[in-house]
């Protein structure tokens, strides 16, 4: 018993102070400006409704939930304003035709939109993100048409009467306190493994892929877990209003959600709060122009809504600019990790490829193509171009369903196995382009491959903060670094991927491999674009890399290079290997 | 289960409104790889400039109505839709494009149908308009109901669907045999290749976009009189022609129409309730076509593919 309580001690005392480590002046802002918030209703003059003020906060804690989806993940979603009022129909049915005290109707509204969401997302988010968007949009139509057209659902133009037994100030507090926790919590899973690697999904999907990353369920679960919220948001919102609200179910508050988002710069914890802020800045001016104008306020809302963003989407497509320098003072600086435990070295992998067919039309891009690879042996693949090389590597490492062949590694088939699972098994592969994730700095896009055999860093887990969860972050960093340190882009560790040079980015795409821990090593072209020097440094790295107990093959079109590094050469020329 | 003639004269009606728009976004697609969320926005503003020039934005009645000042609007209309159809191609969206921000062009073509949305429903206060009709059908048969050979139809319907297939088989004309058309099927293929054989590619694209928005907003004209119009009804059509358009996947502008008269013809049999032998009434006329889209998107649409290495 005591124990225990000395370890609970321990480990919140470690949060604590991990806490304090991590904390900056802008946090301190935002707890005031929260303290502030949460005064409003006995301080705020007359003029104030804190009624709307709830409304609005509803809005924005929907809109929060939409930042994972559009922010995080990028995908562009126009139905949250569909699964907010999937959760405000729940309630309105449950608590007005069934009876049901309202707080009891509260879960029910969020498992219906997240089993909303999870029905939308297995057909719309595998899709290309246009046929998403169209889909997202359609849905929002089905939502609000279907209400329309079924009275005993919507309640017809009278709505449900839905009884809250909270006071308007008990509304506005809660409302509050949920749209600060969701702050806190996508701003946790922003800085997670789970959210690094879902914005590296976002950034660059076939290099995350090659990082072992399963994009899709990410990308499923983010866009469900931004659904739940729209519904527990359009539940609650339902009960401050007292009456279900046709009007209030339109696609427009889908569009008003996505505004809010990108207007409050897309991808940071506070975009959605600081969107929906500006949201109702502008109906505020909107009011004062039907005073002057005798028109509905109602009525030119969504056009400066809808003008204020082309604007701000003209001037910069992720938002706004003043966050991201604000970003970049908040970023804290890394600090030297003590080393780590030495993490149990992995053998190197030994390769077989046998009879590998690959056509693409009437051209045989792989041709009965044969390669072994031993247990910490350097290969070099050259040949011509078009000769087949870059789809060698691709099949080896499962980015390619073949035609025909047998890849076994370490004597077992691997038939059929996707990317993520030969990752997973130690293969990795970096691309012949170069393709770092943009918005991710030097540090984050290491730790998208170091996080391919993290076991505690789960979302959930990551939300939670557990002590495995908060141990195994700082693992990985430090496994970051040090791959960092390896390709010698340690003093960089801060700076987003987009920043770097050329050069520089052929490096960080080889750190984020070596992160990986790879038992087998593919490497298409990493002089590709370097000048004499830079060769002589990718040189050195790649030296060390191979001391350090991997099997590599490299596709190299530099003949120093190859002949440097490789313990054997083999000659590709139209898809197979040429015998000698 | 027998479909009358009245019903499937006036579910084509309204699908050769729907055909349109999804021929227009079919086109824009193909040519751009977008999709123009405010296409129907655009048409629906047509249709109240339209409105404008005809009658003011007062009660509409048979004497502030007239023969040319239709004619008028109609020409107004036929040049402010395509400017706008292609200049927010060119100003707003063609940017975001080029950025390589899905995010953004979706978002800048939603923002542009709710700005539009937002416009006429500040100038145009009213929650519903009828347009007049120029062209006097209820002086034909009773009240503009005729019956030929047993079958009671609405004559004004013959006109709309003969004008829908005449516009649509005008584009597959354009699109099919002229040099423009050819121009746009290189654009298709391959864009820069076009503009390196001497396509002029924006030039064609904008008068793509302009084609698209005239064509869609003379049918939506041509069918307005048929019932109330109001400012949200230009996206709800929207929303049809898009549906229309993913029936035949983005592919062929001539299918989409195909599938934009069947949409049509399915509302009109679904809402009369001869289509459905277990009772589905008139609520399900919108609700069941975008459900069985939507199944068809998840089986069939385009997976999202790694980008190019």
């Amino acid at each position: 018993m005591t124990a225990a309580a000395g370890r609970t001690g321990a480990a919140l005392a470690d949060a604590a102070g991990e806490a304090k480590a991590g904390w900056r002046g802008v946090h301190t802002a935002l707890l005031c400006l929260f303290a502030f918030a949460c005064a409003v209703p006995w301080i705020a003059p007359g003029w104030v409704h804190v009624e709307e003020l709830a409304a609005w906060l509803y809005l924005a804690l929907s809109a929060t939930g939409l930042v994972a989806t559009v922010g995080l993940a990028g995908l562009p979603s126009l139905a949250q304003g569909g699964f907010m009022t999937i959760g405000t129909l729940t309630t309105g049915l449950l608590a007005a035709r069934a009876g049901w005290p309202v707080e009891a109707t509260v879960p029910v509204a969020v498992l219906a939109s997240l089993v909303g969401g999870l029905v939308a997302g297995l057909a719309v988010v595998r899709l290309d993100s246009l046929f998403l968007a169209v889909g997202t949009w359609i849905l929002a139509w089905l939502v609000f048409l279907g209400a329309q057209a079924f009275p005993g659902i919507s309640g017809g133009a009278q709505g449900y009467v839905v009884d809250s037994s909270l006071s308007t100030t008990g509304h506005y507090e809660l409302a509050l306190a949920l749209t600060a926790l969701a702050v806190v919590a996508v701003a946790t899973l922003r800085r997670s493994a789970t959210g690094i690697r879902l914005r590296a999904v976002r950034d660059r999907p076939a290099a995350a892929a090659g990082l072992g990353v399963r994009g899709d369920r990410l990308l499923l679960g983010t866009f469900v877990a931004s659904a739940a919220v729209g519904g527990l948001a359009g539940s609650l919102a339902v009960q401050l209003a007292g009456v279900t609200d046709p009007g209030a179910f339109g696609p427009v508050v889908s569009f008003k959600l996505l505004a809010a988002v990108l207007l409050g710069g897309a991808s940071y914890a506070v975009s959605g709060i600081a969107g929906v802020a500006v949201l109702g800045a502008i109906a505020l001016l909107a009011r004062l122009w039907s005073h002057l104008q005798a028109g509905s306020a109602a009525e030119v809302e969504p056009m400066f809504a809808a003008v204020l963003l082309l604007v701000v989407l003209a001037l910069r497509p992720e938002g706004a600019p003043l966050l991201e320098r604000l970003r970049a003072r908040v970023v804290p600086a890394v600090r030297p990790e003590p080393a780590r435990a030495g993490r149990p070295a992995a053998a190197p992998a030994v390769l077989s490829a046998r009879g590998l067919v690959k056509h693409y039309g009437g051209v045989r891009a792989l041709d009965g193509f044969d390669l072994d690879v031993g247990r910490g042996e350097t290969v070099a693949l050259v040949g011509a171009n078009g000769s087949g090389k870059t789809t060698a590597l691709r099949a080896l490492a499962g980015a390619l369903p073949l035609d025909a062949g047998e890849i076994e590694l370490d004597g077992r088939s691997v038939d059929g196995h996707g990317p993520a699972e030969l990752a997973s098994a130690g293969v990795i592969r970096t691309l012949q382009r170069t393709a770092t994730f943009g918005t991710l700095t030097a540090l984050e896009s290491a730790v998208v491959g170091a996080s391919l055999h993290a076991r505690h860093s789960g979302a959930f887990r990551a939300l939670a903060s557990t002590p495995k969860s908060r141990a195994e972050a700082r693992e990985l960093r430090a496994a970051a670094l040090e791959a960092l340190r390896t390709v010698r882009l340690d003093s960089f560790a801060d700076v987003p991927a987009a920043r770097l040079d050329g050069f520089q980015q052929r490096r960080l795409m080889l750190a984020g491999a070596l992160a990986a821990r790879p038992r087998l090593l593919l490497l298409d072209e990493p002089s590709a674009g370097a000048a004499r020097a830079e060769v002589d440094g990718l040189l050195e790295i790649l030296s060390s890399i191979r001391a350090g107990g991997v099997s590599l093959l490299v596709v190299e079109h530099d003949q120093r290079l190859v002949r440097a590094l490789a313990d054997r050469v083999v000659v590709m020329a139209d898809g197979k290997v040429v015998p000698g | 289960m027998s479909l009358s003639l009245q019903i499937v004269l006036s579910g084509l009606a309204a699908g050769s409104v729907y055909g349109l728009l999804a021929v227009g976004y079919v086109l824009v697609y193909r040519l751009t790889g977008i999709v123009h969320f405010a296409l129907g926005d655009l048409v629906g503003l047509g249709v109240f400039v339209a409105l404008f020039v005809t009658a003011g934005q007062g009660a509409v009645t048979e004497a502030t109505a007239s023969g040319w000042r239709f004619v008028l609007g109609l020409l107004v209309a036929l040049a402010v839709v395509p400017a706008l159809t292609a200049g927010t191609w060119f100003g707003i969206i063609q940017p975001q494009v080029g950025r390589g921000s899905t995010l953004g062009w979706v978002a800048a073509t939603v923002a542009i149908a709710f700005a539009i949305q937002s416009f006429i429903s500040v100038v145009f206060a009213r929650p519903a308009y009828v347009f007049p009709d120029p062209i006097p059908f209820h002086d034909a048969g009773r009240d503009g109901i005729v019956t030929v050979a047993g079958a009671t139809f609405q004559l004004r319907s013959l006109y709309v669907i003969a004008l829908g297939v005449v516009l649509a088989l005008l584009v597959e004309y354009v699109v099919g045999r002229t040099r423009f058309g050819r121009g746009l099927q290189a654009i298709e293929q391959d864009a820069e290749g076009a503009s390196v054989v001497g396509v002029p590619s924006d030039r064609f694209v904008g008068l793509a976009f302009g084609l698209v928005g005239a064509v869609a907003v003379v049918i939506a004209i041509a069918a307005a009189p048929s019932g109330p119009f109001s400012a949200t009804t230009g996206m709800l059509l929207g929303v049809k022609g898009l549906v229309a358009a993913l029936v035949v996947g983005f592919r062929s502008p001539m299918w989409a129409f195909v599938a934009g008269l069947a949409l049509g013809v399915v509302e009109a049999g679904i809402a009369s309730g001869t289509i459905s032998g277990h009772g589905l009434g008139p609520a399900y006329r919108e609700v069941v076509p975008i459900l069985v889209v939507l199944l068809l998107l998840a089986l069939r649409g385009r997976v999202r593919t790694l980008e190019p290495e």
